[in-house]
């Protein structure tokens, strides 16, 4: 059974379609890419699994639970974690409140001290400054502690929407080798919505190429780095094919 | 000629209570966007429910018998309790509903909690006794301050305080601050909506609990109307201290009980019956100035 | 062969139409069936029409709740007393006029008038101040203005009489009276949300930041239609104390406030046919439950109604229209003439 789900999704804004049958599988432990050009619905991909965004067609499922129909804090509490677009930290809460905003669902009360250091160790600038208002942070900081706070709640899989937004390369940099080292330490399964195919390709995983509302490739992210294929996606016709 | 020590007790304690009143309206507002313009007959129910339903002149008292230290929790869980149930009649069917609509469906609660009172009790303003020795003036810096008032501006302080408390230090007051601020990510995080509105519901109607014991006490009336008079005020502190802000509703509600002692005070006789008037338009210049509210940055974003 | 811009232009304009039709059948029926009290009850129903509309021009079309109206309608109400009541009168309960206004005498129509100015005057004031806010800021600063109105008339007694009721209007408001000022309303209404300055209002009402990239001017446009519903706002006021021929400021205060926005909220604030609607089916509903609270035979027994039954249920009929059916009863549609041919079948199409 894939860890996610997504069956024939569809989503629309008034009359207006964001997402047209969507279908697709993640697995455990994978790291995931989904891109495309602006309008694709990569953003109201992640709304509806993670309950933000009301579905008009389809189910979603997250180790055989359903998701679809429940309310975001439901979805929460099953495990699934997100970091939204533009990081929508809480800038009136000091940084340790944002961490602690999403341990109330947590059952392992006593590990969440734990967590948070551990929090502290990946991210040492967020330590530094634990008690200061999140809202002074700069963009790097904040989308290091968005990551953080969505980790606090000890997700099974996290989702990330454009993590490099605005933020300048070397600390993109820095955001990426951090993800894939907590993924890997704790085994989680990563879906991330990134424009820059180059960045995927180099971070290394799955890529989910959406356009118009539909998928239109589905394969190893370094394979779309090539500039035609890619370009192809995002203006061509045709649903690629991409030797696995 | 009241001296300046009446006049400061006069203007602390008028501007507690419209404190009081205008946090149960900020704490609403802060978490759902809601202008709740039936808070005001929360603070009538509260009132009412002190006395016997009957339609006398005088009322005999019910739950007002009750001695003090259980009479105070009674009522504020009498207060929470109405508000959440009207959380769970009304205004959980319209969460997803637009602010206007949900400010009108406040508005005709408000109205049918007023008509239902006046159905219970008649219209007639009802004498009631509640503690009636806590009016009786102490001494106190060369003025004659009535027991109550020092009790007021403790109470105000106290239940400020408290407020304070649990909104930085509980789980329930970290989740409030959250879904103040961004209601949505707070739910991705796990937060549970309907826990921190009915959280916040219950602060509410306990906040007017807390004004119905003391208008009572103060005012010695019971009368159907005396809910719309203080929801006035609320908001307008609500407005002028910044939609949503708790210190900025807090200070405007002082702010707003200065200014009208200071009006009734300095007035000229004539012209005194107006005095709310000038108040309200002191309201109207005080928005022209400063749409935001008084005590929020301009940088604030509009929360509307 | 007119194109479909130009087709939906003229469909606008038969709203009107079909609204005023439907009235004069109901005052025709009224007074061909009716008795002297179901008669009153029309005016009454005509005279809310002309407030509800009032109300619509402004709320309706800048999306912004005002519940404030009933301070236009106590100024225009004791505006026309003040004009048309024998000196003799003024005098003796309202001493403190001016001798200019004490002397006046004037006939029923221009006094009516002049207090639809007055109001109109009183709401370019007020509005110049209070809609600069932002709309929930905005709708709470109506409210300070409300009980500013109601302040001042409740306690300047020379000018007002205060709390003792201002009687000897002369009351020659009856159902075909109030009927013509609501057709007047309805047209004016209905010109106005056509015109360029209601359109633009309109888009003001969905997307503030949008508007303003497209050069609105949101306030001059907010001012203009608080101007002309304060006017007709004013004049429902004068009408209403000279259909019953007594003022008293508590009539313009939180009952008419809550009657007027429920018969806005149940037909619908989006369309100017839903006020009308929503005027008609609330004041049937009115009708019934004063009957009701009269006292009733069912078969061998009486049943009668609490007093207060009457606010308690419109409330509720309130609360559950917006939890239900938030856009109302015509979900912001307007009632037009159907147009004949098979191309030019009438959509329905929102003025929103």
């Amino acid at each position: 059974m894939s860890k996610l789900g997504v069956f024939d999704l569809s989503v629309r804004y008034g009359k207006v379609p964001a997402l047209n049958d969507v279908t697709l599988h993640l697995q455990e432990g994978e790291r995931v890419f989904v891109s495309g050009p602006n309008g694709a619905g990569k953003s109201s991909l992640l709304g509806a699994i993670s309950g933000a965004v009301a579905t008009s067609h389809g189910r979603i499922e997250m180790d055989g639970d359903l998701l679809t129909g429940r309310a975001p804090e439901a979805i929460a509490r099953l495990g699934l974690s997100m970091v939204p677009e533009g990081r929508e930290i809480f800038g009136s809460l000091t940084v340790e409140e944002n961490l602690r905003v999403g341990t109330g669902l947590r059952r392992d009360r006593g590990a969440v001290e734990g967590d948070i250091a551990e929090i502290y160790d990946a991210f040492p600038i967020l330590g530094d400054r634990r008690h200061a208002s999140a809202g002074a942070l700069s963009g790097g900081q904040q989308q290091m502690l968005a990551i953080g706070r969505a980790l606090m709640t000890n997700p099974k899989l996290m989702m990330v929407d454009e993590p490099s937004l605005g933020l300048a390369p070397k600390i993109v940099d820095q955001v990426y080798d951090t993800l894939v080292q907590l993924q890997e330490e704790r085994g989680l399964t990563l879906l991330i919505v990134e424009q820059s195919s180059t960045r995927a390709a180099r971070v290394g995983g799955r890529m989910i190429l959406l356009r118009g509302g539909s998928v239109v490739g589905d394969g190893d992210a370094s394979a779309f780095a090539e500039k035609d294929l890619l370009s192809e996606a995002y203006f061509g016709q045709s649903k690629l094919e991409v030797a696995q | 000629m009241t001296s300046l020590a009446q006049l400061f007790f006069d203007a602390v304690s008028l501007g507690g209570i419209y404190a009081m009143a205008a946090l149960g309206i900020a704490l609403i507002f802060g978490v759902m966007n809601l202008v709740n313009f039936a808070h005001g007959e929360y603070i009538a129910f509260c009132v009412f429910a002190l006395i016997v339903p009957s339609t006398e002149a005088v009322a005999v008292m019910f739950l007002g018998k009750a001695p003090a230290f259980l009479l105070i929790p009674l009522l504020l869980m009498i207060g929470a309790g109405a508000a959440m149930l009207s959380e769970y009649v009304v205004f959980r069917h319209l969460r997803r509903a637009t602010p206007v609509a949900m400010m009108i469906s406040s508005f005709a609660l408000g109205f049918v909690i007023q008509n239902a009172l006046l159905a219970t009790y008649g219209g007639r303003p009802k004498a009631i006794s509640l503690w009636p020795e806590l009016n009786t003036p102490v001494a106190i810096l060369g003025a004659e301050v009535p027991l109550l008032q020092l009790i007021v501006i403790l109470s105000t302080l106290l239940v400020v305080g408290a407020l304070a408390l649990l909104l930085k230090k509980t789980r329930l007051g970290l989740e409030m601050r959250a879904a103040a601020e961004n209601f949505t990510m707070a739910r991705l995080l796990g937060v549970r909506a309907n826990v921190v509105i009915t959280g916040a519901f219950a602060l509410s109607g306990a906040l007017a609990a807390a004004v119905a014991l003391i208008m009572a006490t103060q005012t010695g009336v019971a009368d159907v109307r005396m809910g719309g008079q203080i929801m006035l005020v609320a908001f307008i502190a609500t407005v002028i201290g910044g939609l949503g802000s708790l210190p900025g509703a807090v200070a405007a509600g002082f702010l707003i009980g200065a200014a009208s002692i200071l009006l009734q005070a300095f007035l000229p006789l004539e012209v005194r019956p107006f005095r709310d008037a000038f108040l309200y338009t002191l309201v109207i210049a005080s928005l022209l100035l400063r749409p935001q509210g008084l005590f929020v940055p301009s940088s604030a974003k509009p929360r509307i | 062969m007119i194109g479909k811009h130009a087709q939906n232009r003229l469909l606008g304009y038969s709203t009107p139409v079909v609204l005023i039709g439907l009235l004069i059948l109901l005052v025709a029926l009224v007074s061909l069936f009716g008795d002297k009290a179901l008669a009153r009850t029309s005016a009454e129903t005509l005279i809310r029409v002309v407030l509800v509309v009032g109300l619509w021009i402004f709320v309706g079309n800048s999306g912004i709740v005002s519940f404030g109206h009933a301070g236009y309608m106590a100024i225009g109400a004791y505006c026309s007393a003040w004009l048309t009541l024998k000196p003799q009168m003024k005098a003796l309960f309202l001493p403190d006029l001016p001798p200019w206004l004490a002397q006046a005498e004037w006939p029923v129509l221009p006094a009516a008038l002049a207090s639809g100015l007055l109001a109109a005057l009183v709401a370019l004031l007020s509005g110049a101040a209070i809609l600069r806010l932002s709309g929930i800021a905005a709708s709470i600063a109506t409210f300070a203005f409300l009980a500013i109105v109601n302040t001042v008339y409740s306690n300047w007694e020379g000018v007002t009489g205060a709390t003792s009721s201002v009687v000897g209007l002369a009351r020659y408001v009856d159902q075909w009276v109030a009927l013509a000022w609501a057709a007047a309303a309805i047209l004016a209404a209905n010109l106005y949300a056509n015109s360029a300055s209601g359109l633009a209002l309109r888009a003001t009402r969905e997307d503030e930041v949008a508007a303003a990239a497209s050069g609105i001017d949101m306030y001059r446009h907010r001012l203009l239609s608080l101007v002309v519903s304060g006017f007709f706002t004013g004049i429902s006021g004068a009408l209403l104390g000279h259909s019953i021929g007594v003022l008293n400021p508590d009539s313009f205060y939180l009952g008419i406030t809550f009657i007027s926005l429920a018969m806005l909220v149940v037909g619908g604030i989006g369309s100017l046919s839903g006020a009308v609607i929503g005027v008609l089916v609330l004041s049937i509903l009115i009708e019934a439950l004063v009957r009701l609270e009269q006292g009733v035979t069912i078969g061998a027994s009486e049943f009668a109604l609490p007093g207060g039954a009457q606010e308690i249920l419109i409330g509720i009929v309130m609360i559950l229209i917006l939890i239900l059916r938030p856009a109302g009863l015509l979900a912001g549609r307007e009632l037009r003439l159907p147009m004949a041919g098979p191309k030019l079948q009438a959509k329905h199409t929102t003025p929103n």
